[in-house]
Parts: structure tokens; sequence; C-alpha cells
């Protein structure tokens, strides 16, 4: 009844919708996470339909971000991903910068970094237009999404618990994205759903 | 791009001016965004009780910010750590008003320019040195299109017999930068669905009418970039600020800064939050149930009074096919064999019955309404939601079962004049049968007697205790019948000595019930507590066996009757405390078992499997339900029924009622229901769910099954 109506008023309003994407009207931890497409920087096409079943982490990225480079450079995003995709979850590195900002990184380039850099992403998107990064409320890099396998978000936030530049406080910061997707893998309610988000503004375009 | 060169020597000239600095920290550190340096105030000079301030002055690159203590979408707050003498101590920092700083879709809080960030200084009384030395670290974010985290070691030694006035013009125009406390200033805020609902009065004269700005001090919580919905009336400024979808916070307590175009200076409010914060990854409020489109049951909230009525009339009498309330209706044939020659007799009894069950009924669904305007989420068969009731019920039937099968006598024990009076009075004891029947039979839920009890307790109160009432009378409308026609009563066997042992047989259903009761009374506490309880039971039996078994000798019953009755209250000194006690958690009767098909339900998942457009079945049911554990070991474990669900990939989810649940009760009303069981399957992309029998067959499953 209530997804009868909820579709219906999206056709009526639909419109509406697709003019306003200016505001970030955006995802909810609890509901259902926006569907996207995008292209990843080997040109390859992944939506995140294609991964139903599975847990989703998203990962918004820019390298020539501090805080990217603390978790970066200390391998501390790289050890969470590899840990992630061991347990069978599919792990979406998202870089939002538009092509026009100082730090933009072409796709060639940007996969270069994350393969120097040790990362192990499921694979690593280009949303220069900052559709999908708009459709999740993105802030800041790094901001971190789980979804789950039903493809309801139930965590949004930062990486970890310590909001500074120093990679000295990684070790005694929670890692809040381990931390869920741990309890969602086992099937638990995940204990810290929805945390502020630090770092660099994702640099959208216009 | 010149910029870029200027980028990759920012960081090293910082690290080098460090380590500079490092070395022999100064009270200025310079990098390419900012120049930030260590300053002192102190008008009067340094002393104990004298005003004194420190502050870490930051001056911008043109275009460049640092941040306020909420930073807004991104960035981070400055921070100071301090290093001073013992005894010297330096406070917060009193934030000047910050500005927004929208960044393309997001909003920071920060400052751009000249900048102090002043903190109160205070000495020790008996501070006396001649000198105070002040050591600062300090961490910023600075940021433009980039952010660049800074830091910087300064120092600072003070001369305390001279005035520290240097600065003043920069102190002066903190302290007029920050957020006023107004005095006349009072403002109050609530949490509504998806905003925070502000109201403020008593705000300068000269800000009425204007577009104000809200900066929370927590971050986290509102939705940066989108400008709140704010009114003025009479002076009273009220916004609704748009809660942020991702809100990390739900603070109890809300600290804001509230600007007026043009003015450099905010006026400070706090206010305790009213009302709850919804929970963190809680779904936005559901629509109200009366806006959703009428609920899909056959007989739903649409039904008129009358045809309600009729329904509940018809529900009630088929409540006697209830497993439920079999024993009691054994108990009332043998009133039948009684009296079956005396017609009077017969027909007072009945409508003492009826009047019993009717009473009943409306009683308790007065008490349901008078709950329900209380704003607690109860539904039907509520009473057995709660152990204390359950087990006062399975010490009332074990009473029952020993009295059948004659371990005690109620005359005995009862008081000569209460027994005469129910010798005297067999319309009482029919009447009080009529009542009991009610207690139990009221959880099982018969078909059509879910929708009656669906509209009742949505209807004026009225009209709601009529359905009851109808209810009631359905119930002992066929009891009323073989009174009047006593042709019927005839077809019954002759009193005779078969009536001491059927009396007696009929203990045994009593015991059974005492069986499903502790069953039940388990799956809401635990091992122990039934241990208790079962403990209490037999100390009744004790009890009742020693104070009112036939035949015992006066002085044997003193000392046996003190005796138990002393172990009836050691076992009711153990029961009472574990019942007091929280239940265990996640003590449910159908948790799902692994390998189980069956997911827990919620509102949901029930949502995102329509959303992907899986078939749906949900079972809500109870412990205390007989009917739903009938039909979850009947038909809902039938292979045939199983297959076919496994092969239209139907997603089975059960909704366990049998402790208070206010999520379930909510989506009861909304199927129009207010009882279990309740089966309800939701077809791929079809609106209306489909709300199946109570008494729940294999074909009918089914059936609905192969319309998928």
């Amino acid at each position: 009844m209530k997804t009868h109506r909820i579709l219906s008023s999206a056709l009526v309003f639909g419109a509406a919708f697709v003019v306003s994407t200016a505001a970030l009207a955006v995802a909810s931890v609890g509901q259902a996470a926006p569907a996207f497409t995008a292209t990843d920087t080997s040109g390859k096409t992944v939506s995140l339909a294609d991964y139903k079943g599975k847990h989703v982490v998203l990962e918004w990225v820019n390298p020539g971000c501090p805080y990217v480079r603390k978790h970066y450079d200390s391998a501390n995003m790289p050890g969470t991903q590899k840990d992630a995709t061991g347990q069978g979850v599919v792990w979406l590195a998202v870089n939002s910068t538009n092509t026009g900002a100082y730090d933009y990184m072409p796709p060639a380039k940007l996969a270069g970094w994350m393969k120097d850099k040790g990362g192990a992403p499921t694979a690593t998107l280009m949303d220069t237009d900052g559709k999908v990064g708009r459709a999740y409320g993105a802030r800041t890099t790094p901001h971190m999404y789980v979804i789950d396998p039903n493809g309801k978000l139930v965590y949004a936030g930062a990486i970890d618990s310590k909001a500074t530049s120093n990679p000295a406080d990684i070790k005694t910061a929670t890692n809040y994205v381990k931390q869920a997707v741990g309890e969602s893998v086992a099937g638990k309610p995940v204990s810290t759903p929805v945390t502020q988000a630090y770092g660099c503004s994702v640099k959208y375009s216009d | 791009m010149p910029r870029l060169t200027t980028l990759i020597a920012a960081p090293l000239l910082l690290l080098c001016a460090a380590a500079a600095m490092a070395a022999t920290p100064g009270p200025v550190v310079k990098t390419d965004q900012v120049r930030a340096e260590l300053v002192a105030h102190a008008p009067q000079g340094l002393g104990p009780g004298q005003p004194m301030w420190l502050g870490l002055a930051i001056e911008h690159q043109p275009h460049w910010h640092t941040y306020w203590k909420n930073p807004g979408d991104s960035g981070l707050p400055t921070t100071l750590q301090w290093e001073l003498p013992a005894g010297a101590a330096a406070g917060e920092i009193a934030w000047p008003t910050p500005q927004r700083l929208p960044i393309g879709p997001l909003v920071n809080y920060g400052y751009e320019g000249r900048l102090l960030l002043p903190v109160p200084l205070t000495l020790p009384a008996d501070f006396k040195a001649e000198t105070l030395a002040v050591r600062l670290h300090a961490e910023w974010l600075v940021c433009k299109e980039v952010c660049i985290p800074e830091s910087g070691e300064f120092a600072l030694t003070l001369n305390t017999r001279s005035t520290l006035a240097a600065h003043a013009a920069a102190f002066d125009a903190a302290a007029a930068r920050r957020p006023a406390e107004l005095a006349g200033v009072r403002s109050a805020g609530e949490v509504a669905p998806g905003a925070l609902v502000v109201r403020v009065d008593g705000l300068p004269a000269s800000w009425h009418g204007k577009a104000l700005q809200f900066f929370p001090e927590t971050a986290g919580v509102i939705e940066n970039a989108a400008p709140p919905a704010a009114s003025w009336q009479a002076g009273t400024w009220t916004a609704r600020v748009p809660l942020s979808s991702q809100r990390s916070a739900g603070p109890d307590r809300v600290a804001a800064v509230l600007t007026a175009p043009g003015g450099a200076n905010g006026v400070q409010i706090a206010f305790a939050v009213a009302g709850t914060w919804p929970a963190l990854d809680a779904v936005p409020a559901l629509p109200e149930p009366s806006a959703a489109p009428a609920a899909p049951a056959p007989a739903g909230p649409a039904l008129g009074l009358a045809a309600a009525l009729l329904l509940a009339l018809v529900g009630g009498a088929l409540l006697n096919l209830m497993p439920c309330v079999f024993p009691v209706l054994s108990l009332k044939v043998l009133g039948f064999a009684n009296h079956a020659n005396d017609r009077r007799a017969l027909v007072a009894g009945g409508l003492a019955y009826t009047a019993g069950v009717v009473v009943s009924f409306v009683a308790l669904a007065g008490v349901l309404l008078l709950l329900r305007a209380g704003g607690e989420q109860l539904g039907w068969g509520f009473q057995l939601q709660s152990p204390a009731v359950i087990a006062t019920l399975a010490a009332l039937f074990t009473l029952i079962g020993l009295n059948l099968t004659g371990v005690f006598e109620f005359g005995s024990v009862l008081p000569s004049g209460l027994a005469s009076l129910r010798a005297r009075h067999p319309l009482v004891d029919s009447a009080l049968t009529g009542v009991l029947a009610v207690a139990v039979a009221s959880p099982c839920t018969a078909p059509f007697m879910g929708a009656s009890l669906g509209l009742a307790v949505t209807l004026p109160a009225g009209e709601a205790l009529a359905i009851f009432a109808a209810l009631g009378l359905g119930m002992a409308l066929p009891y009323l019948a073989i009174c009047v026609w006593p042709a019927l009563v005839r077809v019954l066997p002759r009193p005779g000595a078969w009536m001491a042992h059927f009396r007696a047989a009929m203990a045994f259903p009593m015991f059974a019930t005492v069986v499903w009761l502790i069953w039940v009374f388990g799956q809401q506490t635990g091992i122990d507590a039934v241990a208790a309880l079962l403990s209490t039971l037999v100390a009744l039996a004790f009890v009742a066996w020693a104070l009112a078994a036939p035949g015992v000798a006066p002085k044997a019953r003193a000392v046996l009757g003190t005796l138990a009755v002393a172990t009836l209250v050691a076992a009711l000194s153990w029961m009472v405390p574990v019942l007091a006690t929280p239940a265990i958690a996640g003590a449910r009767s159908d948790a799902p078992a692994a390998g189980s098909p069956w997911q827990p339900w919620s509102v949901e998942k029930v949502a995102e499997l329509r959303a992907a457009g899986q078939p749906v079945f949900v079972d809500f049911t109870a412990a205390w339900c007989v009917t739903c554990q009938f039909n979850k070991r009947t038909t809902l474990a039938d292979p045939a029924v199983l297959a076919d669900f496994e092969a239209r990939g139907v997603v089975l989810l059960r909704a366990d009622w049998t402790r208070r649940d206010a999520a379930i009760t909510a989506e009861l009303t909304r199927l129009g229901r207010s009882g279990v069981p309740v089966y309800v399957i939701y077809a791929p992309g079809s609106g209306a769910p489909q709300v199946l029998s109570e008494i729940l067959s294999v074909a009918d499953v089914r059936n609905a099954l192969a319309k998928l």
C-alpha cells in the first residue's frame, strides 16, 4: 500500500525531482540506498543493482585531500578494503571531484594512484558530474556508506572516530566501517549507524 | 598552473617551518595560508581575579578559511592545547560568530579574514611569579578549494609586572563578534518529523521580519545547506530547521547562534529539546493510518456498524469452537446435566452466563479503550502479554483442576456464608463461569472477530462497546439457545455416577491448559521464572489440600495448613522478584531457528522486499495464541504449502506479538485488525495485500499462492 503510494507520487512528482537535483535530497540510513550506474576507471559500467544480494561499501575518495591521504598512506583504507572484500563485500570507491578542480585525477591516473597505495576496491568509479555523490549526500572525502544485501543503507558517516589529520590517531580510533560491515555481515543491526563524516569537501561540479 | 607549485611547496615549507619552530617556538607561525599568532590581553595586569585572556589570532590569506566549533558539512574546528604553569588554567574558546561558507551544494561554518579565538585565563590566588610562560599547540584546517591541515607550536613569556594591552583592539573586536547573550531572549525547540522547530522571542527589534541564519553548535544535526522555513509573528521567530537525512546526533540540549543579515555578531540561544529524536537509522515517520487507503481485509475498517455488529455476533458464536474455550464449556455441560429437569433454572442460568460473558467483554473493551486513550500501544490479547496475568491464570486453572479431581472442596475452604451464597445463588456461579470463559477466549480471535475488533478500537467508545457486547452475546448464544429449548438438553445423558467421573476427567483439560499457560509464561520470561511458577503451583496445591481436603482432623489441618502456607510464602517470595526482573532479551517463541525459512518481520523489510518485486507472506503470531500455534504446526508446516512458497520465491516473515511490540500493533491496526493470528500475502506489484482466514487451511494458502 505504502510502496504503491510512494510509487505513484514519485510518478506524479518525478519531473519536479529531476529538476531539483541541485538540492542534497538524499539517502537516509534505514532506507533503500539510491540506485546508480557509473563508469569505473577502466571504462566499465558498474551499477549498484549488479551487486544485489551482497554487502556494498561506498567510499568517497579524492587523492588530493589530506584526509584521504591520511587513510591511504597509513594503509588504513586499503586494509579496511581488503578486510571487507575478504568477507565477500563489494567495495566501490567513488570520486565525485569535478574535472575542473585542481586535484581532479583522470581515470587512468586515479587507477594508478590506487594501485600505488595498495588500494583494493572492487572498482573505482568516476562520478565527475557528482550525481552519485549528491544522491548519497556525500559531503567529505572520505565519506563512507555501507549497504546491506537487501539494498538498505545501514551506515553513513566517517571512516573512524578520530576526526583529525594525524595518522597516529588511527590506532586508537574505532573504525566505524569495519564495525558496520562486521555487524551487518553477521546479521546484526549496526550499532553506530550514522556518524559525522570528516575530511575535505567533495569538490562537486557546479 | 602556478597554484600547483604553491601546493607542492606549501607542505614542504610548512614542514621546514614546523621543524624550525620545534626548536625555538615563538609567538608567530606563518604558513602560505595563514599567519597565526599567540597573543595575550590583560588590561589590568596579570594577577588572580583580573580579566585576562589568551588567544590565537589568525590572519587568513584571501578566500581561505578556518572553521567554527561546528564546521558544517566538512572541515574541522580549530583546536588549542595549552601548556601553562601549575595552577594557571585556560578556558574554552569564546568562539566569535561564524559565517556561512557555501561550497557547491555544501555549507561550512567558519571564518575568513582576520580572526581571534580568545580563551579566558585564570591564575591561582597565590600566583606571585614575575613571568608567565605560555605554550600552545594549535591545529587548524585551512581550506579554500583545497584543504590543508596545519598545526603550530607557539610560546610566549608574559611579564606579570605590567598591563598587557597591545592587542586590545583585536580582543575588543573579538568580544564584539561574540554572540550576545541577551537577557530578554527566550528560546524553545521541539523535534518534529524531518525538522527541528525552533521558537525564539525577545530578539532585537531591528531583527524583526528579517531572514535569520541558524548555526547549531552540534555538528551532524541539521541539513546545513537547506534554509529553514521561518516566519515572524508578533516578534516571535519560528523556524522549521530541516534535519539532516544522515543525522548523526540527537542532543537533549541545543545551543545555537542566530544572525541577522548584515550584522557581524549573532545572538546566543540554548534550549532543551522537547519531544524525542527518532533513532538515527529510523525510517521517517509513516503516514498516519487514517491517511492510508482502506485496509485490504475483506471486512476492514470500511465496515458499517450494523454489519460489524452482525459479524461480531457470528464471530462470538464461533469462539465456542476455539480450543481455548473448550475446557470452560465442558464445565457448563456439567451444569446442563444438573439442571436438565428444571427449565426455569436452566433459562436463568443461561441468562446469567450470557450476562457474565457480555459484561466481561464490555469491561475488557472498556479497559482496552481507556489504555488506548492513554496512548498505550496495545491490542487485543494484551492481557496475555503480561507474565503476571499468565501466572495468575495458571494458578486459577490449577485450583480448578484440583477441585475437579476432588483434592479439595470449595465448600470447605470458603467461609460458610459465602459457600451458602454460592449454593443459594447458582446464578452468581453461572455469571462467574461466563467471566471465566471470556478471560480464556479473548486471545483466540476467530474469523470476523479480527475485523470487528479492528473497527471497534477505532470507533467512538459507545459504538466500540456495542460491538464488544455483540461479540459476548454471540459467544453466549449457543448456550442460551440450549437453555431455551430444553429438548436439546434432553439429548444429553441423564445425571448419575458418570458425572463424578466426568467431573474428574474434566480436570485434565484444565491441567493441559496450565501446561499451555506455563509454556506461554516461559516464552515471556525464562526457565528460572518457570521453575518459580511451578513451585508456587505446587505450594498452592499443598495449601488447598491441607486446608480444604475432606476428612482431615482439625489438629492435623492446623499443622499441615501452617506448613503449607509457609511453603507458599517461600515460593511466592521466589517468584515475585523473578517476575519483577526484566525478561531475558530475545525470548521469542518464533525466533527463527538456523535453517528456518522464516525471517523476523519488520515494516522496512516488507517495504524493501516489495520494492524488490518479491512476493511476501507474513505470519502475525503469538505464543499465547492457540489458533496461531495450531496453524503454525499444521498448515504452515505442510510440505505442499512450503513447496509452493519455495516454488514461487515467497519470502516468509514472522511477526511475533508474544510480548508487547508497538510496531506490530501499529501494523495490525493498519491491516484493520487488533489481534492475532493474521496471515497476509503481498503479491509482487499488486497494491493491496491479501489477508487470509484466521483458521488457515492448506487449500486457502495454496489457492492464494496460485494467484500470484
